[in-house]
């Protein structure tokens, strides 16, 4: 099967991704969106692993999981944090820093 | 099936290996009921020390450890130690920092040895995987120690921000990294370069889409223009001892990985990345001296002054020398101790003046403060570029690369820079020494809640945790911004030392990596 098919999907998905970040409101969608790009990421690192019959692109997938894993953590801390705050969850109304 | 076991050098990763000893010890000793914040911070130093004499050891050492994914010498080796110096000045800036308490200082310590964990890595990376881990292992524990400071909804704000421009800048990086690897068929630094060579792949699509997204995506982690939005933001909302280290030793280590990446893996490809680092080293510049200009808060305004000063030291990327190299580790050694020697002041003025990191905080401490106000006042000086301080010579290198690389013009923009740097450094000084001191504004406005934490929580822990102010307990936040105070103008003397150890890790980053 041809490959190209799976790149356009990871670039698809990657521009989604992107777009969403930069015009969705909402930090949990942000954070889906950034998943989003990352598994664009993958997408592309296994088509191409697969095509080099090669394994290091499958390893940094891997790895990829983990760190994407590790920053929904940290992401959704954040959010739970702000939320008790009684903070606007909306990233438009996050600016106390600006200038 | 046999498996063969990989030879690992145990005498290279000692380093690391150090590191993650003392933070299963740090971690440990934090949940000990009659171990204090004094030890933890004891323990997280000796750690750090440790760190710093194991990387001094292997100093000169030149080879790849772990089946190629990572590679000691000297420039790595030199990042690693401007990280464990502003590591270092961290901790003892932090022994009072209120989100150290909010956090709990076990806690605190173990994220920041976590991002110096992220940093080693990072700074001996020679393939895409262990970079893209080092990266992340860097960033993810600075994400939560920005907003370690719950109580304060800046440092919550700056830390969901921090984490959301720097996952972008993750993801884009990731994607450059997967067409690169698409196009030459591995992760390996040395392998890439080697296929670039051979295979003609100079003009492939592929290839040139992957440097550029690499290239974005870790112009976001430098806050280069124009993807420095999020810096000012962050650097004014997270802890200030945070701040510092961000400021540092981020920076640092990107800088060298950066160089690594570029010059070891995509040499091939110099002519078409030098001229677009060129430009991005002329907006961050321009962007950065003049966002500084009419800011109030000092955070802010250093946060501008670093996107400034990474497009100076990025001139030392884009000519593409040993010497250039030279001298973008040299302007980032001295940076770091200026920056320090400017943080360390802030710190203290934060917590007696009242007035938070505005320019109001420092005015009059000429006379007050003494001790306080040289330090700043030589840090300041050194990121002017003075003759005097270290950061002169460090300018001077970065201008004498960019001349001998045929980029006069650029030289010509830094000089600019500089001048219209004047514009609001010297605005800091003439609030230090010629401004009288201010009354102290009334701050006694109550406790605000602990965000994610219980309202019973609150209540007991009101008050508890107030942090005493005063001179005379900091101490050790003076004695950080004199030493490095000193050592800038040490060095700005008698430079030879540190140029020496600057060249040769420039010579490091020009030497092939192997397959």
């Amino acid at each position: 099967m041809d490959l190209s098919y799976f790149l356009v999907l990871s670039a698809l998905l990657f521009a989604t991704g992107a777009i969403g970040v930069l015009v969705r409101r909402s930090p949990l969608v942000i954070l889906l969106c950034l998943e989003l790009m990352l598994n664009a990421g993958n997408l592309a690192l296994l088509t191409f692993s697969r095509s080099l019959a090669d394994q290091q692109g499958q390893v940094l997938a891997l790895v990829v999981m983990v760190v994407a894993a590790c920053e929904v953590v940290v992401g959704l801390g954040l959010i739970v944090a702000a939320y008790r705050r009684k903070l606007p969850l909306n990233v438009d109304e996050f600016r106390t820093l600006r200038g | 099936m046999t498996f063969n076991q990989p030879t690992i050098d145990y005498a290279g990763l000692s380093p690391l290996i150090a590191l993650v000893a003392t933070l299963c010890v740090v971690i440990i000793a934090s949940i000990i009921p009659r171990v204090g914040r004094f030890s933890v911070a004891l323990l997280t130093l000796i750690g750090f020390a440790t760190t710093a004499g194991l990387t001094i050891w292997q100093w000169g050492a030149s080879e790849n450890l772990v089946s190629n994914a990572l590679r000691i010498d000297d420039i790595g080796s030199m990042a690693i130690l401007i990280a464990l110096l502003a590591a270092a000045g961290t901790v003892l800036l932090s022994l009072r920092e209120p989100a150290a308490y909010t956090a709990g200082h076990g806690a605190y310590y173990a994220l920041l040895i976590g991002s110096v964990m992220g940093m080693v890595v990072l700074a001996q990376s020679i393939n895409l995987i262990s970079f893209f881990v080092g990266l992340e292992l860097l960033s993810i524990p600075l994400y939560v120690l920005c907003g370690a400071a719950v109580r304060r909804k800046e440092s919550l704000e700056s830390g969901l921000k921090y984490l959301i421009v720097g996952s972008l800048g993750s993801a884009t990086l990731l994607y450059g990294f997967a067409l690169i690897y698409g196009a030459t068929g591995s992760t390996n630094f040395g392998v890439i370069a080697e296929e670039l060579t051979s295979a003609q792949l100079a003009s492939d699509t592929l290839v040139l889409a992957g440097v550029a997204m690499a290239v974005v995506g870790i112009a976001f982690k430098l806050s280069l223009a124009p993807f420095h939005q999020w810096a000012p933001d962050v650097y004014e909302g997270a802890p200030t001892p945070i701040t510092a280290f961000m400021a540092v030793a981020t920076k640092a280590v990107v800088f060298v990985a950066f160089a690594r990446l570029l010059e070891q893996g995509l040499g091939e490809l110099s002519g078409i990345w030098s001229d677009a680092l060129a430009v991005l080293a002329v907006i961050s510049i321009v962007i950065g001296n003049v966002g500084a200009i009419g800011q109030r808060s000092i955070k802010r305004l250093l946060g501008y002054s670093g996107i400034a000063q990474g497009g100076y030291i990025l001139v030392g990327l884009v000519v593409v020398s040993t010497e250039g190299a030279g001298a973008m580790i040299f302007y980032l050694a001295v940076y770091a101790l200026a920056n320090l020697a400017v943080f360390a002041p802030l710190v203290a003025r934060e917590r007696e003046s009242g007035f938070g990191d505005d320019v109001n905080g420092i005015a009059g401490i000429g006379r007050t403060r003494p001790w306080l106000a040289w330090p700043m006042t030589i840090g300041v000086l050194s990121m002017i570029g003075l003759p005097g301080t270290a950061g002169f010579i460090g300018k001077l290198f970065l201008i004498q690369a960019a001349v001998d690389g045929d980029y006069t013009w650029l030289a010509v923009v830094v000089v600019i820079g500089t001048v219209v740097s004047l514009g609001y450094y010297l605005r800091l000084l003439s609030a230090i020494w010629m401004e009288p001191q201010p009354d102290a504004p009334n701050t006694q406005s109550p406790m605000p809640v602990i965000a994610g934490g219980a309202p019973e929580a609150d209540a007991s822990a009101g008050g508890r945790e107030e942090v005493p102010p005063g001179s005379s307990r900091c101490v050790l936040v003076v004695g950080t911004g004199v030493i490095c105070a000193a050592a800038t103008v040490l060095l700005g003397i008698y430079p030879e030392q540190l140029i020496q150890w600057a060249t040769e890790a420039g010579e490091a980053i020009t030497r092939a990596v192997g397959l």
